[in-house]
């Protein structure tokens, strides 16, 4: 999917803030509710080719 | 009359069409060479084909001509058939069938009894061989146009068919010379064929598909999420559909000539019939002008009636029902536990939504953001009535070449059944305290994993270091109260009755993010002044993040990931 286009700025780098790596962890996501995806159009058949091959999005675009 | 006789079909090959199949009418598609789905006209030129068989003296009629038997030979006529398949005559509701041929108990399934052999021969036919009947007209009027046998297809059905009833129709298409590659369900075939046009692009929005049928509407919230589709919510109501309009309509002009000749012509049978198909015809006229007419030779003692009716009028008299279409997709909305707001696209689709009052009223429930896709609010739209269909043909072009396996196999819950997030991922704008920050969403909530989103991001007049704040965020309805300006003098008895609350404050309901869990931060340094910076969340299927962010142009960048959240709820499938 194309990138989202983002016009206001991102805030500036606090004066101090320092981490290895320029990143730093903090949290995890929330737990995740467990659906059915609609098998069908093309982006689902890709998915589950993906799925069933347990392959990656960049590993599936070669 | 089948002009294709054994069908040009090499050895093993598939020719796959996709079927609408209604309680009211069915349509077949196909895809042209440039992938473009289009329905199929019939020998008789229809689009939207009657689901009706007739039978006069062993003779099959099919499509509009059996429908318009239901005035003189309307026990040798069935109709409305599609939604008893697969069940037992305790589990339906007969009532579509009243003026048709009665559906009745036979073994554990519905049947119909008929003289469809020759006259005074009582035969006993299920619905299973109805349907058989009815696919094989629709497969052959599509070979017939193909020229070349259809042998298989992609069926839409509603989403609440049960595993029976889906059972009962792979097995009666299978008899009819069709083999079933994959039953869809109606509301995603109708996103499918509008997200298959060339000009539509990959988008995450949050789509409400109402399709408005003959005997029944049904309401569905989905996530569109990347092209995948997954469905929130669903709702079905078999009061509020095309046949409740055809009846207002029929006791409109049943009064009309009661008020001229004594007799109800919804008393006698053959009147009823008659009137109810003149009052359909007059219904659809009624969608694309403001006026329109009805004339029935013969309606009741023999006296023929002609009257007129124009938009206004049946929309006043229709008011009521027309509320009550509005009503069940705001309910659906709340169903799937969102606001009008989180809607970014209304499908209609179905006949009914052919009717313009029922649009523009959607236009008043739904914020000016929400598109509403019908032939009235929007001149691009498909036309309703034919996107199931559409969408069926499109998915059959798709899967027609797979093994069968192939099929089951990617239709399995194993695949299908995936970890949808619960809150939107995004970017803090602006400031990094996260009550003065704002919330840009990356990824939507209700999108299945693993997934990934890229957005580009403007930085400060001067460029230099910038802090990427990730976070979840939450949606919230933000609810503000304006007391209302008086307006001037005679305010009361205004026109619009609908607007009474105009005395009231007004309260202005806004869509608004709060944030969330605080995921990770990184820094991007030197930003060059002027420049950008790409972030792309990644997730994967054990909700592990990776996040990316780099100035748009330049080298390195950051890389970093979080850990899987330590336990996952199973929410419902
Ligand atoms: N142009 C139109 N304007 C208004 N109503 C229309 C129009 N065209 C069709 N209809 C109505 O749409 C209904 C049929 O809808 P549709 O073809 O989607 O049926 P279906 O899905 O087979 O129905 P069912 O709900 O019975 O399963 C009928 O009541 C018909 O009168
Ligand atoms: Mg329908």
């Amino acid at each position: 999917m194309a990138a989202v286009q983002v016009s206001l700025p991102l805030p500036v780098l606090p004066q101090g803030w320092s981490e290895e790596k320029d990143f730093k962890p903090i949290g995890q996501l929330s737990s995740a509710t467990q659906r059915n995806i609609e098998p069908v159009g093309p982006h689902f058949l890709a998915h589950a080719r993906r799925k069933r091959h347990h392959r990656t999005f960049s590993e599936d675009e070669r | 009359m089948t002009v294709v006789i054994d069908g040009g079909l090499a050895e093993g090959e598939v020719n796959a069409i996709g079927i609408s199949f209604g309680n009211s009418n069915s349509s077949i598609a196909y895809t042209t060479g440039e992938g473009k789905a289009e329905v199929i006209a019939n020998e008789e030129g229809d689009r939207q084909i009657p689901s009706f068989l007739s039978y006069i003296e062993g003779e099959e009629y099919h499509g509009t001509q059996a429908k318009s038997q239901l005035v003189r030979n309307s026990n040798n006529t069935v109709a409305y058939f599609r939604d008893y398949l697969g069940q037992d005559l305790d589990s339906i509701d007969p009532t579509p069938c009243h003026a048709s041929a009665h559906p009745q108990k036979h073994e554990s399934t519905v049947a119909f009894s008929i003289q469809d052999t020759e006259p005074e021969t009582q035969n006993v036919v299920t619905v299973s061989e109805i349907t058989t009947r009815h696919i094989r007209r629709l497969a052959s009027s599509a070979s017939d146009f193909l020229g070349k046998k259809v042998n298989a297809a992609v069926i839409s059905v509603p989403t609440n068919f049960s595993e029976a009833q889906r059972e009962a129709l792979t097995k009666a298409s299978k008899a009819a010379g069709v083999d079933v590659l994959q039953m869809i369900s109606e509301p995603t075939a109708a996103v499918l064929a509008y997200d298959a046009r060339p000009e539509a692009e990959v988008k995450d929005k949050m789509i409400v598909v109402a399709d408005l049928g003959g005997t029944r509407s049904d309401i569905a919230v989905i996530a569109s999420r990347g092209g995948m589709y997954s469905i929130l919510s669903t709702s079905h109501d078999y009061e509020t559909a095309g046949a409740q309009l055809d009846q207002i309509l029929v006791d409109h002009f049943a009064k009309e000539f009661m008020k001229k000749h004594k007799t109800d012509p919804r008393q006698n049978a053959k009147s009823l019939a008659k009137l109810k198909l003149e009052a359909e015809a007059t219904k659809k006229a009624l969608s694309l002008g403001g006026n329109a007419s009805l004339s029935v030779e013969s309606l009741a003692d023999g006296v023929d009636f002609a009257s007129t009716i124009n938009r206004t009028r049946y929309e006043l008299l229709a008011g009521k029902m027309f509320g009550a279409f509005t009503r069940l997709i705001e309910d659906a909305v709340k169903k799937a536990d969102l606001d009008v707001l989180d809607i970014d696209e209304v499908i209609l689709s179905g006949g009914t939504s052919h009717t313009p009052r029922i649009s523009t009223n959607l236009q008043r429930l739904f914020p000016p953001s929400t598109r509403i896709l019908s032939p009235s609010t929007l001149p691009t739209a498909i036309d309703p009535s034919s996107l199931s269909a559409r969408g069926a043909a499109i998915q059959a072009s798709l899967i027609q070449e797979f093994e069968k396996e192939d099929i089951e196999q990617s239709t399995h819950p194993m695949v299908t059944v995936t970890p949808h997030l619960r809150n939107a991922i995004g970017v803090l704008v602006v400031s990094e305290d996260v009550k003065k920050g704002l919330f840009t969403a990356l990824v939507e909530r209700e999108t299945a994993v693993p997934c990934r989103r890229a957005g580009v991001f403007a930085v400060p007049r001067e460029g230099g270091n910038v802090i990427i704040k990730v976070c979840e965020g939450i949606r919230d309805i933000k609810i503000t109260k304006k007391e209302k300006a008086k307006t001037n003098g005679k305010a009361d008895s205004d026109s619009d009755s609908d607007d009474d609350q105009e005395e009231e404050d007004e309260e202005v309901k806004e869509k608004v993010w709060k944030v969330g869990t605080v995921l990770a931060e990184a820094a991007i340094r030197d930003v060059k002044k002027g420049g950008k910076v790409e972030v792309t969340v990644n997730v994967g299927v054990d909700l592990g993040v990776q996040i990316t962010a780099r100035e748009v142009g330049g080298k390195g960048g950051v890389r970093g990931n979080l850990d899987k959240p330590r336990s996952t709820e199973n929410g419902s499938a």
